[in-house]
């Protein structure tokens, strides 16, 4: 990998993937929209939204919550930087997951039961995708004897020939990071009603764009993530990360939202399954 | 005499006479000093060996004739206890220990074999502290604890003075224990950790209480007998009492024995019941328990025999037993919504996860149990004083009733929940310890399995416990609870602990874990793989975590104090908020009909349910002793 300082390697992380990220919720929004037989906003409608959401008032249920937000986003962005320093991946992961714990948090310190029914579905999502993440670095691990991201490359061939179970089993597990149907338990990006906004139920203003940029930074890392699967010729890598993306939105429009103990049992017995045999034959 | 002789002394006996002196000090206004003064004498006497740096110790030949006495003596009380209430159990136990305990006294001991009886060495030292300031800062919570408690505990109770004793001998039986090199030694101590915990968890004298101290008490004297039999093994095979002689030799029958030992006193499974019994005691007692002593002595042990176990086919076992505790233990937490059972839940997961790291003995696994011993004993025992807190403040422990605690007690929640954060989340060390677990046992597939699963469902419980007690209701009144001093002033001093631990835990691990666990490895005997993931763990950046906070934490903070009370509404509960309701959960419904929403926590009964959950996985533990054994002989 090409040597850059450390400190301008954090700096365009931090400042380039929002765009990167806004831009792909946009086209998201835009093929979604096409869909369903619809025009779409113009591709720059996330951003629009985040710079409107952020000149309003600052209207909370509680100072908590603010907090939690906040430490949702730092923590994002923290597991964005880490992966661009080449870092540990295990700990990006662990971090990964404490950002989502602070979004459950702040959904559990409001006194609203939507938010709090929403929260509880984060947990059990969390449950179970948790361990299909960390199975996947154990085989990372298992194919370069690195658990560092700079490392990526160590083994000269492209991961996903090696980790061919995992791949599948990662992009459910994307399904559930990005809220798409069959998945969208906690929240959701369309109106459905259910829970209505669920655990974001009682953010609004500033305080929601925050949420939003994190988005934006999460889905980034998600891609990113998919087009390490194939590391040594970038092209490549991101013609997968195009077909996942587009088949996320196309799975989004056409499944219908089930119940969460069907997504654990599911989650538990196929995408676990899928991972631990594809890491079983690595190591014998 | 030289400091050497004297601070060890100091540690072992000090706590024993000072608790004689707080049994004897009449009323509180003796008491209190003394206790005060005990305290501070134990965590001064920790820290002057701390600088004085390792060494071994050997007593007077004439001396260590005596300890067989003293042994006699222990069983006899154990005997005593057995009849006084009556459990033939106790009595078969106690006199199996006789009978070994007299069978290695008969056999010949080698005459070249030169026992140091006290081995001070890093490790000791690592334990000493431990126990030696959490410890005190335990006792000093009592002191307000149990003034509040003599009025409103059951009559029947034993008295405070009692309490005392065997709350800060405690402390001194533990320090000998994990200073002491001679295994008839160490069984001595071992036992009298048994017996403080019997008399300690009976306290009350309640059914309950009585029921859940002969639980303690018969599952420890099963460990003390397995213990008892390692020593009489120990001394047959190679004729010598010492326990790093045990160690070097690596005889495989009595580390096997030994790890029986540890398995019963730190709870892990199928021994898990006296523990989760232990909570119906007064708080101090489970904090102890939980944190510094007795659970620890256990941890303690194996982490001293890693050497021994490292690279065998038991050690694998070993690691397997601890990682399905950790796993099972993590899974019956999920459906507890007892707040002290759940806390004993977590310790048991957390003691197999250090034992998991101290079979796999590989640099970076011997260095995060080492991490995690010491993390874990300072959140869990904050964690357990801000329960009693509770408990005393609102009348219950159990979670759900734990709804709206920030107004009733808000310094508590908010040092409980930093207690409960610090238990999974960064830059705290728990979560570097598990970090550390989760690389170092990469190479074996099972335990790898089941630790993944079981630091999955870790996060569940703790996530729920921290959402309900945080929760704020619209425009709170505040109420500042009326907390005694020193129990304030514990709960204070370990949190700036675990702040302090989280801010050098980095360098920490690289200055002191780090070259002490290279130090118990030679080039040859680990594999190049595990040396790589050691110097990758050791050059892992912690800047940009430790910038993120230092720029976060000044924001949020403006942030927060910006918002006006104008900005505060109220949550949206699809039907108009009723005026002036309490909570925020009433709302109006049809034909302006008041209705209240209220929203549990999920448990998940049926599929974590303790009841059934707990008959198979003790089966499968029982299993896994045996299969222990088994591989011994093949």
């Amino acid at each position: 990998m090409i040597m850059v300082d450390p400190i301008i390697t954090a700096l365009l992380a931090i400042f380039a993937v929002p765009f990167i990220g806004a831009f792909l919720v946009g086209l998201d929004r835009k093929l979604t929209a096409r869909m369903q037989s619809r025009i779409g906003p113009p591709l720059l409608q996330p951003v629009y939204d985040v710079i409107k959401l952020l000149h309003k008032e600052p209207i909370v249920v509680n100072r908590v919550q603010i907090i939690y937000a906040g430490l949702h986003l730092a923590f994002m962005v923290l597991c964005v930087v880490l992966l661009a320093l080449g870092q540990d991946m295990l700990m990006v992961l662990f971090i990964l997951a404490f950002s989502t714990i602070s979004l459950i948090l702040g959904g559990m310190s409001v006194r609203s039961p939507y938010s709090r029914i929403g929260s509880q579905r984060e947990i059990m999502q969390m449950l179970s995708y948790e361990p299909i993440l960390i199975l996947m670095l154990v085989g990372v691990y298992l194919v370069n004897d690195s658990f560092m991201a700079r490392d990526i490359l160590a083994s000269g061939k492209p991961l996903l020939l090696s980790l061919p179970l995992i791949f599948p089993a990662f992009l459910m597990v994307m399904t559930i990071k990005l809220q798409k149907s069959p998945f969208d338990f906690s929240t959701s990006h369309h109106g459905h009603q259910e829970i209505i906004k669920g655990i974001t139920l009682e953010y609004s203003g500033p305080f929601l764009a925050i949420l939003e940029i994190t988005h934006w930074y999460e889905i980034f890392l998600l891609f990113f993530i998919v087009t390490m699967f194939w590391a040594t010729s970038i092209p490549v890598g991101l013609l997968i990360a195009a077909v996942c993306f587009f088949c996320e939105i196309l799975l989004d429009n056409i499944m219908a939202r089930l119940t969460w103990p069907w997504m654990l049992r599911f989650m538990w017995m196929v995408g676990l399954g899928l991972a631990v045999t594809n890491v079983l034959w690595l190591y014998i | 005499m030289h400091l050497y002789a004297f601070l060890p002394l100091l540690l072992i006996f000090g706590p024993l006479i000072f608790g004689l002196l707080v049994m004897l000090a009449p009323g509180w206004r003796c008491k209190t000093p003394v206790i005060v003064l005990s305290a501070l004498t134990i965590m001064a006497g920790s820290i002057l060996l701390a600088l004085q740096g390792p060494f071994t110790l050997s007593v007077d030949n004439g001396l260590m004739k005596v300890l067989p006495l003293i042994e006699l003596l222990i069983l006899a009380i154990i005997i005593y206890i057995g009849f006084a209430i009556k459990k033939m159990l106790i009595i078969g136990l106690g006199l199996l220990q006789l009978a070994i305990s007299l069978a290695s006294e008969m056999l010949p001991h080698s005459v070249q074999a030169y026992v140091p009886a006290l081995n001070v060495d890093l490790l000791a030292i690592i334990m000493v502290l431990i126990i030696s300031i959490i410890g005190p800062l335990i006792v000093i919570y009592a002191i307000g604890y149990m003034k509040r408690y003599e009025a409103h505990g059951p009559v029947q109770m034993r008295s405070t003075g009692l309490f005392f004793f065997f709350l800060i001998g405690f402390l001194g039986v533990m320090n000998g224990l994990v200073m002491s090199n001679n295994l008839k030694l160490l069984t001595i101590f071992w036992e009298l950790t048994t017996l403080c915990s019997f008399m300690l968890i009976g306290h009350d004298r309640t059914g309950d209480a009585e029921e859940s101290a002969y639980r303690a008490l018969w599952i420890n004297s099963l460990g003390g007998a397995a213990l008892m039999l390692a020593l009489f093994l120990s001394i047959s095979a190679s004729g010598s009492a010492g326990l790093d002689e045990l160690v070097a030799v690596g005889a495989l029958l009595p580390l096997a024995m030994i790890c029986l030992a540890a398995f019963t006193k730190s709870a892990q499974l199928p021994f898990q019941s006296w523990l989760l019994g232990a909570m119906v005691a007064p708080t101090p007692v489970s904090a102890l328990l939980h944190s510094t002593t007795m659970v620890k002595a256990g941890v303690y042990l194996i982490i001293r025999l890693a050497p021994g176990l490292g690279g065998t086919r038991m050690g694998q076992v070993v690691a397997i037993a601890g990682a399905f505790t950790f796993a099972l233990a993590s899974a019956m937490a999920i459906s507890q919504s007892n707040g002290k059972k759940v806390l004993a839940y977590s310790t048991i997961a957390n003691l197999g996860l250090i034992i998991i790291c101290a079979a796999i003995h590989t640099p970076l696994a011997y260095a995060a149990a080492i991490l995690l011993t010491c993390f874990h004993a300072i959140s869990k025992a904050l964690l357990f004083l801000c329960v009693g807190t509770i408990e005393q403040g609102i009348g219950s422990r159990d979670i759900e009733d734990m709804e709206g605690l920030m107004r009733k007690m808000p310094i508590t929640t908010v040092i409980a929940i930093i207690g409960m954060v610090s238990m999974m989340m960064p830059p705290f060390g728990m979560l570097i310890g598990k970090w550390m677990a989760l690389e170092a046992v990469i190479m074996s597939p099972l335990v790898l399995f089941l630790l993944i699963m079981g630091s999955a469902l870790t996060v569940v419980f703790w996530s729920k416990w921290i959402g309900r007690i945080q929760t704020v209701a619209y425009h709170p009144v505040y109420k500042i609870e009326d907390v005694p001093f020193s129990m304030f002033a514990a709960k204070g001093v370990l949190l700036l602990g675990i702040i302090a631990a989280a801010a050098v835990v980095v360098p920490l691990f690289k200055r002191v874990i780090s070259p002490m666990s290279m130090t118990m490895f030679s080039e040859t005997e680990v594999t190049s793989r595990s040396w790589d993931l050691m110097n990758s763990a050791s050059t892992f950046i912690e800047w940009p975590l430790f910038f993120m906070l230092a720029l976060v934490v000044p924001v949020l903070f403006l942030v927060v104090r910006g918002i006006k009370k104008s900005h505060i509404r109220q949550p949206f509960l699809c039907g108009e908020n009723l005026e002036g309701a309490k909570t925020t959960f009433e709302f109006r419904t049809l034909m302006d009909k008041g209705e209240s929403a209220r929203i549990r926590s999920y448990y998940l009964n049926p599929l974590f349910g303790e009841a059934h959950l707990t008959v198979w996985a003790n089966s499968i533990a029982i299993a896994l002793i045996f299969i222990m054994f088994g591989v011994i002989s093949k």
